[in-house]
């Protein structure tokens, strides 16, 4: 019989073996290659890309500092909000008779591709507040404030994605002009679109996650006499916390990856620029492949960890079974 | 309740099914960047009876233009292919840089190019991509006919390897013809200088009808570039020794941090960052407007600012935005004061030899086939062959006679320079216009930028 033969399972797999050695691990070996290369992959240069990365020698070109920093503003940020926010909706939507209908509204942003999604933030952000949105309701909150006799720079419209002052000089020039690191008005700007997108996602998983919770046990919390708070914190978070971990690692995944919602709405300007921004523009429109690479590497190494961290967790998981 | 999960199931699949939808949706998103078109398929005027012409086979240009442009593009080759039974294969991308990078590195240049970047020719020239005009034959056609500025820059190490093609008049401040009569504000001359553009503002800004000027720079991850136009204008105009400075920043001879590039920077900060002198409001506002949109509010009825620097492409702007503008009488420009012409261009270079591509070469250098896109509208064309006549408005006439018969003309300086020298100067040009106070260390930074770009380029 065929099936017994050794090289068969290799023959059902060589297909995806050869994707993935020209799609993945070819372009892989060949960028850690071109990391320790010159400008034109033309002569070793040993480790200067990377001394470039650690020591930031000319941030107004690449500011690899800022872009690293915003990198994990993302990671954190983005994914406890999208996490927080999603397991809010899903336990309340869970709990009223129009579900479907209040599902269906968060999750619709998610099948806009995020370059469509960009251009219409783009609009929503806009400093004209006869076009932008959030202007237009900042402008008019910061009118009726100065009516009651209260100042604020509501008044005054906010460059949402140029701007990389403190998120709170948008309400009060009291506290600091500058919080250290990443911590900008147009970064919280660019993550909120990301949450807003990503939020459905979540919400779904967790409440497929909700629905499997047996009654039975929620059940017995009452009759013991936990309250709704209670029995969310004791109860419904332990239960879901493997697939809140799965959805983490998801979003972790993909704040990394984070790319066209930068490129189209602020093209990385203003300290608003992501590893994977900033390695784009370093190899492709400036032409330096050296530092681009070694960007690129530096964005690999930030995934294995994850990586490994989710494989263990895996392995942990059919153990137990 | 387990019979509960039932109907509950339906929506949630059909979520999911959305989901699914959405993802390949993302997939799709990401290659919109390039648009590929095919002009001239039919050709109605041949029979399949005709005689055919020799296919001579099928050129693919790579540009940077799309929709109406593109269009007026696609009727300048049409001629050629009714001609020659060729075909052309564009691919038209607002990121060229990249996408010719990406291709050229890649092994696939395409066979002709169209930037309006010249920092990339010196590149591919020297590492041996592009072949010289003089091997299509094609270099003494060129030399007669195109100014000898233009043939310097499409010259690397003495041998011409482009001409240009579409080109554009740079440093001239744009203004509302009949506002200003109904102010009675004279537009300014040539031979003005920055003091009478100071002044000028002032007496609008002391009127209060209007805020004197509208300026936005930003466009995109291109944010910053209308301000190093600005640069340009002031340093060769209204700067000692700014010719001289404009010149060394090019070839690297004169840093960034020279006196003369620094007077250029804080003059650009004396009107952009005077209080109340733009109608966007504050350097915010500034680099929060599109380029675009900032050209529009001279023309509003009533107007809100009333001067604008922009190149001649805002005429076509104006017109698209205000489809029953008239030039002359509802827009117009006068000269940066000062005189000295800035241009831009694009260049057409190829990557081969072919039958085809010199063929197309040939044609697009010729003075019948750029007259077609000046005679469409929006173009000036730097082939000394066009006549003034062919123009269709004053006002671009004009703007073409300026750039043709310039004393003084220099090429637009970062486009020039190019790489991340060029990306450092946006970036600079953005932090001067919201934090002015730090202008020496963006000059030191610029610096920095253009010292390794040389160092870079002389190891290769």
């Amino acid at each position: 019989m065929i099936g017994r033969r050794w090289w068969v399972p290799w023959l059902w797999l060589a297909p995806t073996l050869v994707l993935l050695g020209v799609f993945l691990v070819y372009p892989s070996i060949d960028t850690i290659r071109r990391s320790f290369l010159d400008t034109g992959s033309d002569s070793w240069v040993g480790l200067d890309n990377y001394q470039f990365i650690v020591e930031n020698p000319q941030p107004l070109v690449a500011d690899t500092h800022s872009a690293l920093m915003n990198n994990v503003l993302w990671m954190t940020m983005f994914t406890l909000f999208t996490v927080a926010i999603g397991l809010g909706i899903a336990v309340l939507a869970g709990r009223v008779r129009y579900e479907a209908v209040a599902k269906a509204t968060i999750f619709i942003p998610m099948a806009i591709s995020f370059v469509a999604l960009s251009v219409i933030w783009r609009f929503m952000y806009e400093f004209n507040s006869d076009i932008g949105t959030v202007n237009a309701v900042t402008t008019g909150a910061g009118g009726l404030l100065r009516d009651i006799g209260m100042d604020s720079n509501l008044s005054e419209p906010t460059a949402w994605l140029q701007n990389d002052g403190s998120p709170q000089t948008v309400f009060t020039d009291a506290g600091p002009d500058d919080l250290p690191g990443p911590f900008q008005i147009n970064n919280m700007a660019l993550i909120t679109v990301g949450i807003w997108n990503w939020t459905g996602f979540t919400m779904i998983i967790l409440s497929a996650g909700l629905k499997s919770i047996s009654t039975e046990v929620l059940e017995a919390a009452r009759v013991d006499g936990a309250n709704e708070w209670q029995i969310f914190r004791r109860i419904t978070v332990p239960i879901l916390s493997p697939t809140i971990v799965v959805v983490s690692t998801t979003l972790i995944i993909q704040t990394l990856k984070t790319f066209d919602l930068v490129w189209v709405m602020t093209g990385g300007r203003f300290d608003t620029d992501v590893v994977a921004t900033l390695f784009f523009r370093q190899a492709f429109v400036i032409g330096d492949f050296g530092v681009g690479a070694a960007l690129a590497v530096v964005l690999m190494l930030f995934v294995v960890p994850i990586m490994v961290l989710t494989i263990r967790r895996f392995q942990f998981q059919e153990e137990i079974r | 309740m387990s019979t509960d999960f039932r109907p509950r199931s339906l929506p949630l699949f059909t979520l999911l099914a959305l989901f699914v939808v959405a993802l390949s949706f993302a997939a799709c998103g990401d290659d919109d960047d390039g648009a590929t078109a095919t002009p001239g398929d039919g050709t109605p005027t041949d029979g399949p009876t005709a005689t055919q012409p020799a296919d001579i086979g099928a050129v693919s240009v790579l540009g940077q233009w799309g929709g109406a442009e593109l269009e007026t593009f696609e009727s300048v080759v049409a001629p050629w292919q009714t001609e020659t039974g060729g075909d052309m294969k564009f691919t038209g991308t607002r990121d060229i840089i990249s996408l010719l990078t990406l291709n050229v590195e890649g092994g696939s240049p395409p066979d002709i190019a169209i930037p309006s970047e010249i920092g990339l020719l010196r590149k591919f020239a020297r590492a041996g991509d592009l072949v010289p005009l003089s091997a299509c034959g094609l270099e003494e056609e060129v030399r007669a006919n195109f100014p000898q500025a233009f043939i310097d820059l499409g010259t690397v190490d003495g041998e011409l390897y482009g001409f240009f093609f579409k080109a554009d008049g740079k440093a001239t401040i744009w203004y509302n013809p009949g506002f200003f009569a109904d102010q009675s504000y004279e537009p300014l001359t040539a031979d003005a200088t920055f003091d009478d553009l100071l002044a000028l503002s002032q007496e609008i800004e002391d009127d209060g009808v209007v805020a004197p000027w509208s300026i936005g720079v930003e466009s995109g991850g291109a944010s910053g570039w209308p301000g190093t136009d600005w640069l340009q204008a002031i340093l060769m105009n209204n700067v000692d020794g700014g010719l001289v400075a404009n010149d060394g920043l090019v070839d690297g001879s004169v840093p960034w941090t020279d006196p003369a590039v620094k007077e250029a920077w804080e003059k650009l900060g004396e009107i952009a960052l005077e209080d109340g002198w733009a109608s966007q409001g504050s350097g915010d506002g500034i680099v929060a407007t599109n380029f675009l949109d900032a050209i529009f509010p001279l023309f509003e009825d009533p107007p809100e600012a009333a001067l604008h620097h922009q190149a001649g492409f805002a005429a076509g702007a104006i017109v698209e935005q205000f489809p029953n503008a008239v030039a002359g009488t509802d827009f117009d420009f006068f000269p940066w004061p000062g005189g000295a012409v800035i241009g831009s261009a694009d260049i057409v270079y190829a990557f081969n030899d072919d039958e085809a591509t010199c063929s197309m070469m040939k044609y697009l250098a010729t003075a019948a086939a750029q007259q077609i896109w000046v005679e469409a509208g929006g173009a000036i064309s730097p082939n000394t062959g066009v006549e003034l006549s062919a123009y269709p408005d004053a006002v671009i006439a004009n703007a073409a006679e300026r750039l043709t018969e310039a004393e003084t003309f220099r090429f637009d300086l970062d486009d020039s320079i190019g790489g991340a020298t060029q990306q450092a100067i946006w970036a600079g040009v953005l932090e001067y216009v919201t934090k002015p106070g730090d202008l020496d260390s963006i000059l030191s930074g610029i610096e920095d930028a253009a010292v390794a770009q040389r160092a870079a380029a002389e190891e290769e």
